[in-house]
Order: structure tokens, then C-alpha cells, then sequence
């Protein structure tokens, strides 16, 4: 369904669903934008950029318990499992880039086999969308790779800035619920909103963004050209950092770790946290060999990854044309002119 | 004023001639506003050389990782390369030279001076634009600096928009070269030394704790610091065993017991831990380059860690790092007059 919310009215919205669940929006803090909890009463401004950390972090957070563990005496070591039950949140200012990311996510975690700590935190969090209305970065190329400002993918609900006010579209039974939840601060849309919302959303996919070559050209050119010698002249000035990943927000790769937290009886927890295709120890062997051990060939890794490795899996491209490893990357490694070159497109 | 001209003849004349196997300089990207590295290789590309305040990037990290490289490689150019350094950059070639890290032989310095003027901080030229990107950032006389945008140019004061370390710095020109390029201005600075240190140093403990636990708690790990930092160039570091082989003989035991100094997990203890690793591992060594702040994508003040390690050697010791390759490093020596009293 549709509505519309004034914009003095999102403040009353936000409290009454924070009777509910947690609420979070994007925050500006110590010049970096994340997402923060909102605190009663206080402004939501979705004035924001888009954020530095992606909103990945409540469904896949850095680290997740994945079980307890404690071995007394030469028993069988007792388990104790630690499946998440978060409280309900919703999340505020998602850009449509970051929802459709969730959708990739979904598709990793979520198909075939569920991951249930994945599931967990999914089924308790609610994206409010926010659609673009100019590119929120200038590497920002989310309509090359099957995006656009206002795409409604992975979100529960979508709003859109006009004059004054929001247009608020509902896109799931859960977004639904946000708005029944204050039915009484919404007026409804009529054709005169609904002409303004296509004008918004016409106007924000004429701003010019980057642009990435189809993804049959992509496709087709990193597959020609997996040996190219390009790949570590283009990674020669890689340091070796994860920004770009950790960043990501489609990114999901993680590694599992015991942390003993008590040696007599030895006790601990079975952790999951993220990993890291650009870290050298990402694909060390237990031989010692490492197949990735260059620059180059990690480079490889992150830009295939999202851009055929995910089409041959699960039939999209799994990057979203954020891009924050682009503004991110200490030293200007860039996804799409990798893209180009290596592919020769 | 630095023609970037004769820094480019030079570039040319060096990869001509084939004395270097490759000049490391600046280029423009296509990520931003920020200048880039650049390896080149051929003579016809020394013409995409820049420089201009954007290019921050300390590349005597380059000289370590191409080494590394090579090794890797098993590659016999034994060719120096040639690297363009400002005056911190030249100041960590030193401290390089000073660990026999890198030979004297390994390297041709084109050393640029900052002219009294230095290198922007992004984040202070994103808020000065509120978001809008700059197109291009010049040095206008040594105090301000114009920005050029999509709607227009503007020309705002240096002050506003150089790095913290650059309006710290008192010795902004190469302190080693082989070429010079620009005039030494020599003792200007438009902070105190240690100013931004002073800011946070003077809290209370209590503030001091609750501040930096609030930016480890913020750290994602990515290493960004650690790997963008000339002097970090083990082999191995504690946050990542690479060299840790399983055979088919090593026990349960044995996996079990490998001692991991810092857990994966990023909670606000284990990343205090790793940062403290880090900043004390470069005591006396770190020259002030700042580049593990600037390229934190979280915005953690890492650089004053370093800046407090870098005042007591100077208070202790007398020492400040980089000045002279002839000089034995501050860990590798003993002077009679080196305070004790810590000895008992």
C-alpha cells in the first residue's frame, strides 16, 4: 500500500514503533555515517550520504556465537547451542543498493540450506528503504549492475523524499505492519503524489553515475581473460587491507574460530567471524601452500567473485554498485576500471 | 614552486636509460578526488606524473612490498627503483636504511618539498565542501588552497584543510634525495608539536579510557593501518599466522595450543590489543606519515598511539626518528647518558 507521511510527523512514526522494536537510522558519528540506535524523541534526518559500514551487520554480524562448548573429565564435550533471538528492529535510510545486497545475502544463507543464525536476525529486522534522489557518492553505479535509485528490492518498505513529505510505499506484510502500527500519522496518496513519486524517481535515474558494461560482456571478458596478466599489474599498488570487503555489503565470507574461555575444565566458544579474500591467510593451505599467495591474484578473487562467480552460482551479479570499496580503498583500487580493463570491455 | 615538469624529465630520463627497473610516483585516479599510485615501467608514461596536495600516500611501503614481491618471485633485476618522496616519506626511507631493511643502492630518491605547505586530509575537505566532491586541489602560495568543483572553484585556507601531521610538521622538504625538487622551507609549522596528541592526552583517565574504547569498539579490523605502514613489514604478524603449517602428524593438541595473541573477534579488548601491538612496535620508528589514520575507513585516531611513543623517545631519549641514515636506530642503542632509573 502506499501514503503519505509529513515529514514533522516521521519523529511521532519512529516513536510509536519504538514501543516495538529497536530503531535504528544512519548516524553521524565521529565523521564516519554507521547505524545507530535512535534515541526517543530524537530527530531521524535521512539526510545521510550512504553509510560508511553497510547495513550487513544485523543479519551477519563481525562475530557470531555459534555454540558453547565445555569438556569436564574426559566426557564427550557438553554443547550448548547459541542460536540468536533478537529483539524485533527495524532499520531506517536503507539505500535500495544495500537492500537488493540483502537479497544476495538471502540467496547465500538462505538457500538450500538455511543457516539458522542467519535466519534468526533476518526474521527480526525491517529495512525502511530510502530512495536515492541524486547518487549518494560519485562512485555510485548501482543502475549498470540491475539497480537503480529507487529499487525495492530486500526492502519492507520503500520511502521516497517529495516536498515537504514522504511518500511511503509498503512492499512486504512486515513493512505493512510498520504502517499499521500508526495508521492515523499517514495520509493516503493520491495522483497527484503518485505522478510526483514517478517524477522523483525519473529525476534521480537521469543523474549520471558510473557505468560497468553488461554483465554478459563482464561475464564473458573475466572468463576470456582469467590468466590476464592485468590483474597484477592493476593490484600492484594493493596493500593488503580488507577495507573493501569488510565494507562490502553483499560481502559474506567468514572463518570459525574456538575462543577458550576457561582451561580447567576447558571451556569456550565455537565463533564465527568474518574473513577476508584480500588477507593472506584467507586460502593458506594446511601443506603451507597457498594458491592466492599475491596481490593479484586476491584482486582476482573479490572483482570474479562479484561479478561471474556469483552469476554462475545464483544467475545475478552479486555486487551492487555501491561503491564503497571504490571510495574506500586507501590507495583508489577501482572495481569497475579493474572490470574494464581486465575484461576488455 | 616544484615543476612537475622536471619531475617528469627526470622520471623519463631514469626508465630511458634503464638504471631503475621502475619510478613509484603519483597519477590521477579514477576513484576520486586523491591522487594514486603509480608503477611506471615505460618512458612515455612519465608524462602522467602529478603533483599537488592530494598525493598522501607514503610509497616507501612500496620499496618493502616490490621487495617482498621479488622474493616471491625470485626475480634477479637487482635495478633500484626510483620513488618520489616528500619529507616524512623520505624520513621513512631513512628509518629503513637505518634497520638495513633496504640498501642505499636500492633506491633513487626524487625527493619533493612540501614548500611549507603539505597534503590534504579527505575527510577535512569533505566536510569543507558539505559532501560535494572536488574535482581538482592546488597549493595557493603556501596558506591556501583552491578547490575546484563541479559548480565552481573556491580557495580556502590551508589551515582547514591539511593533515593534522602537516600543520604539525616543521620539517616539511625530503630530509635524504638524490634530486631535490622545490625550496626546504625550513621550521614552519602552523601547530604545535603534538597538538592534536595534546587534545586527548590531557583528558583525564577516566575520559581517556571511555575514548578510546569507544574507537576500539568502532574497529573493524581490516588491518588497513597495519598494511599501509612502511615499517610494518614482518614476515609474519601476530593478527595473521601464515606460516603456522598442520601436517598430517600435528595433533589435536598441537592445533589447539597454538597461541593466538589476538582473537579474530573484534570486540573493543581484542582491537585495543592489536593497536597497542602495533603503536609499540613502532616506537622510535614511526616518522609521522599519518597514513594509518587517513586510510581507516572507520576514522580511528590511530595516529596519535603512534604520536605517543614518538614523544617519549623524543623526551627520554632526545631521538626523533628518520633524521640520519648514519645514525643506529633507537632500540639498537645505548648511550651512557640514556635515562635508567627504570633499571633497579
Amino acid at each position: 500500500m502506499e501514503a503519505i507521511l509529513q515529514k514533522d510527523r516521521l519523529g511521532q512514526w519512529v516513536a510509536q514503533l519504538s514501543t516495538r522494536a529497536r530503531v535504528f537510522a544512519p548516524a553521524f558519528v565521529d565523521d564516519v555515517w554507521g547505524y545507530g540506535p535512535v534515541e526517543t524523541g530524537a530527530e531521524v534526518p535521512l539526510d545521510h550520504g550512504n553509510t560508511t559500514r553497510p547495513p550487513k551487520n544485523f543479519v551477519f554480524p563481525q562475530r557470531e556465537v555459534l555454540y558453547r562448548f565445555r569438556v569436564q573429565d574426559r566426557h564427550a564435550p557438553q554443547i550448548t547451542p547459541t542460536v540468536p533471538e533478537p529483539e524485533p528492529a527495524v532499520v531506517f535510510g536503507v539505500r535500495p543498493c544495500d537492500g537488493r545486497a540483502m537479497v544476495r545475502n538471502d540467496k547465500v544463507f538462505t538457500c538450500g540450506v538455511v543457516d539458522p543464525y542467519y535466519q534468526a536476525r533476518r526474521d527480526k529486522v525491517v529495512f525502511v528503504g530510502l530512495a536515492c534522489s541524486a547518487p549518494p557518492s560519485p562512485n555510485c553505479f548501482c543502475q549498470s549492475v540491475g539497480g537503480s535509485p529507487h529499487s525495492e528490492d530486500g526492502l519492507d518498505v520503500l520511502m521516497t523524499e517529495l516536498e515537504g513529505r514522504y511518500h511511503v510505499k509498503t512492499l512486504t506484510a512486515r513493512g505493512l505492519e510498520l504502517l499499521d502500527a500508526a495508521r492515523s500519522l499517514f495520509d493516503d496518496a493520491g495522483a497527484a503524489d503518485a505522478g510526483e513519486v514517478e517524477r522523483a524517481h525519473a529525476a534521480a535515474r537521469a543523474y549520471p553515475q558510473r557505468t560497468l558494461a553488461s554483465q554478459e560482456q563482464v561475464v564473458d571478458g573475466l572468463k576470456r581473460n582469467f590468466d590476464s596478466p592485468k590483474w597484477a599489474e592493476l593490484a600492484r599498488a594493493c596493500i593488503g587491507c580488507g577495507a573493501c570487503t569488510y565494507l562490502c555489503p553483499s560481502c559474506h565470507c567468514f572463518d570459525i574460530n574456538d575462543e577458550i574461555t576457561g582451561t580447567s575444565p576447558l571451556a569456550g566458544e565455537r565463533v564465527r567471524t568474518w574473513d577476508n579474500c584480500q588477507f593472506p591467510d584467507f586460502t593458506m593451505h594446511s601443506s603451507g601452500h597457498n594458491p592466492r599467495d599475491d596481490t593479484g591474484s586476491r584482486l582476482r578473487q573479490r572483482v570474479a567473485h562479484k561479478l561471474l562467480y556469483f552469476v554462475e552460482n545464483h544467475g545475478i551479479q552479486q555486487c551492487t554498485g555501491c561503491g564503497r570499496c571504490i571510495t574506500h580503498c586507501p590507495v583508489g583500487i577501482d572495481i569497475v576500471r579493474v572490470t574494464h580493463e581486465v575484461a576488455e570491455v | 614552486m616544484v615543476a612537475i615538469e622536471d619531475i617528469r624529465a627526470r622520471a623519463r630520463t631514469l626508465l630511458e636509460s634503464g638504471e631503475v627497473r621502475a619510478v613509484l610516483g603519483y597519477q590521477r585516479g579514477s576513484a576520486g578526488t586523491l591522487a594514486e599510485p603509480a608503477f611506471l615501467t615505460e618512458p612515455q608514461q612519465a608524462a602522467s606524473l602529478v603533483w599537488d596536495p592530494t598525493c598522501i600516500h607514503n610509497l616507501a611501503l612500496y620499496l618493502v612490498n616490490e621487495k617482498k614481491r621479488q622474493r616471491t618471485q625470485r626475480s634477479n633485476d637487482k635495478r633500484p627503483l626510483a620513488v618520489v618522496a616528500k619529507g616524512c616519506d623520505s624520513r621513512a626511507l631513512v628509518v629503513l636504511l637505518q634497520e638495513n631493511h633496504i640498501d642505499r643502492s636500492e633506491v633513487v630518491i626524487l625527493g619533493v618539498s612540501c614548500e611549507g605547505g603539505g597534503v590534504i586530509d579527505p575527510r577535512k575537505l569533505t566536510r569543507a565542501l558539505a559532501g560535494r566532491a572536488a574535482t581538482t586541489v592546488a597549493m595557493d602560495g603556501a596558506d591556501a588552497i583552491r578547490v575546484g568543483t563541479a559548480s565552481g572553484e573556491t580557495t580556502l585556507p590551508a589551515s582547514e584543510l591539511l593533515a593534522d601531521r602537516c600543520l604539525e610538521c616543521a620539517r616539511a622538504y625530503p630530509e635524504l634525495y638524490d634530486t631535490l625538487y622545490g625550496d626546504k622551507a625550513e621550521g614552519r609549522s602552523y601547530s604545535p608539536r603534538f597538538a592534536a596528541l595534546n587534545t586527548v592526552a590531557e583528558k583525564p583517565l577516566d575520559e581517556r579510557r571511555a575514548y578510546w574504547n569507544a574507537h576500539f569498539e568502532r574497529c573493524i579490523r581490516c588491518y588497513a593501518c597495519r598494511a599501509v605502514c612502511p615499517m610494518c613489514y614482518c614476515d609474519e604478524c601476530v593478527v595473521d599466522s601464515t606460516e603456522f603449517v598442520v601436517t598430517p602428524n600435528t595433533s589435536a593438541d598441537e592445533k589447539a595450543n597454538r597461541i593466538r595473541w589476538i582473537q579474530r573477534s573484534p570486540d573493543a579488548s581484542e582491537s585495543a590489543m592489536y593497536h597497542l601491538v602495533r603503536a609499540m612496535h613502532l616506537a622510535g620508528r614511526c616518522i609521522d606519515c599519518a597514513e594509518c589514520e587517513r586510510v581507516c575507513p572507520v576514522n580511528i585516531p590511530v595516529r596519535l598511539l603512534n604520536n605517543v611513543l614518538e614523544r617519549e623517545a623524543l623526551e627520554a631519549f632526545e631521538y626523533v626518528p628518520g633524521t640520519d641514515p648514519g645514525l643506529p636506530s633507537l632500540i639498537s642503542s645505548f648511550r651512557d647518558g640514556d635515562p635508567n632509573d627504570f633499571v633497579r
